[in-house]
Parts: C-alpha cells; sequence; structure tokens
C-alpha cells in the first residue's frame, strides 16, 4: 500500500514538472523617445526667458531608448519661437544647445563630441545600443531696453529619431 | 515627475501588396506612453524629405495613454521606390501651459 502511495506521488509530481507556463518575448530593433523632464523657464531679468538653473529654470531632458547600435540617428530641435505668447512687438533672440546629460554605456559620452550642428538642430549617431539623456538649454532674448509682456509662455523642443 | 514615451515600430516596415492593386501597405505599431499627448500625426518622405502622398484610415490618429495600435499605411506602388521614411508625429494640443513642451517624432525608413 505504502509502495502505491509513493509510485502515486511520484507520478502526480512528475505531472506538475511536466506543466510548464511559457513566457516568450521578441527583441525588436526599435528607438523610444521619453520626455524625462519637463522645462520651465526663469525670468532672470524682464528681457530674458530661460532654462538654466542660475536663470530660475529647468532644462528639459529627452531620453532616448535604442535596442540595437547603429540603427537611429537622434535630431534634436532647440525652439526659435514662442507656440503661444502673449502679443509681441519686438524680435526675439533665441539661443539654444543640446548636450549629453547621462549615458548607461561610457561609450556614448562620445556622442558629444562627435555631435553635429546647424541652426537650432544637433544630430547625434546612436552608435551605441543603451540609453542616453539628453538635456535642451534654451534662451529668449527681447530687446534690450524692453520687458516681456505678462503672461504665459510656451515653446516647443522637436526630438527625432531617424531610422539610418 | 513620470517619464512619458513614444514608439513606432518596426524599424525597417517592408511594403506589401493590399488589396487593391496597385496600392502597397506597410503596416505600423504605435504605443503611445506619453500621458501628456492623445493624437500622433503619420507622414510619408522621400530621400530629400519630401512629403509623398499616401493613404491611412485617420492621418492624425487618437491613440489613448498607454495603448498600442496597429496602422497601415498605403502607398502608390509607383512611389514605392521613392518612399524612404514613414514617420509619425506627436500632436500637442493647443492650450499646453507647460514652459517647453517636447515634440517627439519617431521615423522607420523603408528598405
Amino acid at each position: 500500500m505504502k509502495k502505491a502511495l509513493a509510485l502515486l506521488g511520484l507520478a502526480t509530481a512528475s505531472t506538475v514538472f511536466a506543466v510548464d507556463a511559457p513566457i516568450t518575448g521578441t527583441v525588436a530593433s526599435k528607438c523610444v523617445i521619453v520626455t524625462d523632464t519637463a522645462g520651465v523657464y526663469g525670468n532672470p531679468t524682464p528681457s530674458v526667458l530661460s532654462t538654466a538653473a542660475v536663470d530660475g529654470g529647468v532644462e528639459p531632458v529627452v531620453r532616448y531608448d535604442v535596442i540595437s547600435a547603429d540603427f537611429y540617428k537622434a535630431v534634436i530641435s532647440t525652439p526659435d519661437s514662442f507656440s503661444s505668447s502673449p502679443a509681441l512687438s519686438d524680435v526675439v533672440n533665441w539661443t539654444g544647445s543640446v548636450s549629453v546629460a547621462e549615458v548607461t554605456d561610457p561609450l556614448m559620452s562620445a556622442y558629444d563630441t562627435n555631435k553635429r550642428t546647424f541652426n537650432n538642430v544637433t544630430e547625434f549617431d546612436l552608435t551605441v545600443a543603451g540609453t542616453v539623456w539628453f538635456k535642451v538649454s534654451s534662451q529668449a532674448d527681447y530687446g534690450a531696453t524692453k520687458a516681456f509682456p505678462g503672461g504665459n509662455y510656451v515653446s516647443v523642443v522637436n526630438a527625432e529619431c531617424i531610422a539610418l | 515627475m513620470p517619464a512619458y514615451g513614444h514608439q513606432f515600430m518596426p524599424t525597417y516596415p517592408k511594403l506589401q501588396p493590399s488589396y487593391v492593386e496597385g496600392v502597397l501597405r506597410a503596416r505600423m505599431e504605435i504605443f503611445n506612453s506619453r500621458e501628456d499627448i492623445e493624437y500622433y500625426e503619420f507622414s510619408v518622405h522621400d530621400e530629400n524629405w519630401g512629403k509623398l502622398p499616401f493613404a491611412t484610415t485617420e492621418r492624425i490618429l487618437y491613440v489613448p495613454y498607454l495603448k498600442r495600435t496597429y496602422v497601415d499605411i498605403f502607398i502608390k506602388e509607383e512611389d514605392k521606390d521613392r518612399a524612404v521614411y514613414i514617420c509619425s508625429m506627436s500632436k500637442i494640443l493647443a492650450g499646453v501651459h507647460q514652459s517647453t513642451v517636447v515634440s517627439s517624432k519617431i521615423c522607420s525608413k523603408l528598405k
């Protein structure tokens, strides 16, 4: 009787081990753009809006997740106009830059050296798989003797990921 | 602050015959994990970033937060050698009061 129970137990155990629950997944090359930090303009002087921390602003941070190396380039444009603002009677002078803030692979530190900049656009070849954070600085200067009118100012940072 | 992402796949889509003669189809997948964005616009470009005509069910598509959607992009067979990029771009609603807004655009390449 004991032998029979032991055999039954073994049979049950083997049945349990025979059940499997597969978890399947696919890793495909892809680029994910993540907005980690939304930027804020500080207003250090009446004629300047700036995302620099020293000016009371916050620099927007955009994260790129790339599964495979050499499949994409990142193209980031700093603002060159307000998408919404109070009525402005004079020209706004825009400056901005994009740089690598953090990396998950030390080889990505070369991105800053190898970046291409033209007008308000900066391009980075994403030659290493992993995650990289880009910080964007933006400054808007109004006429030297003018003050930005009171109101809400919004500008847009364009973050693109282009397959190579 | 939570992170918001935009995915567009595959990286290298292939044009395949569609149910309409003379029209090819690329099936794309978009995943919206940007809580601040609900609409994405699609476009097709040649190698010089000139826009090419294409058809899809909705050029500006509603993609709810954390939803994955498949989009069929239809391109005329005569344009198949000119079409290089298929892009999706986030659409920001008017009335956003954030200081700087990030617009995301991902382009796949036809090979």
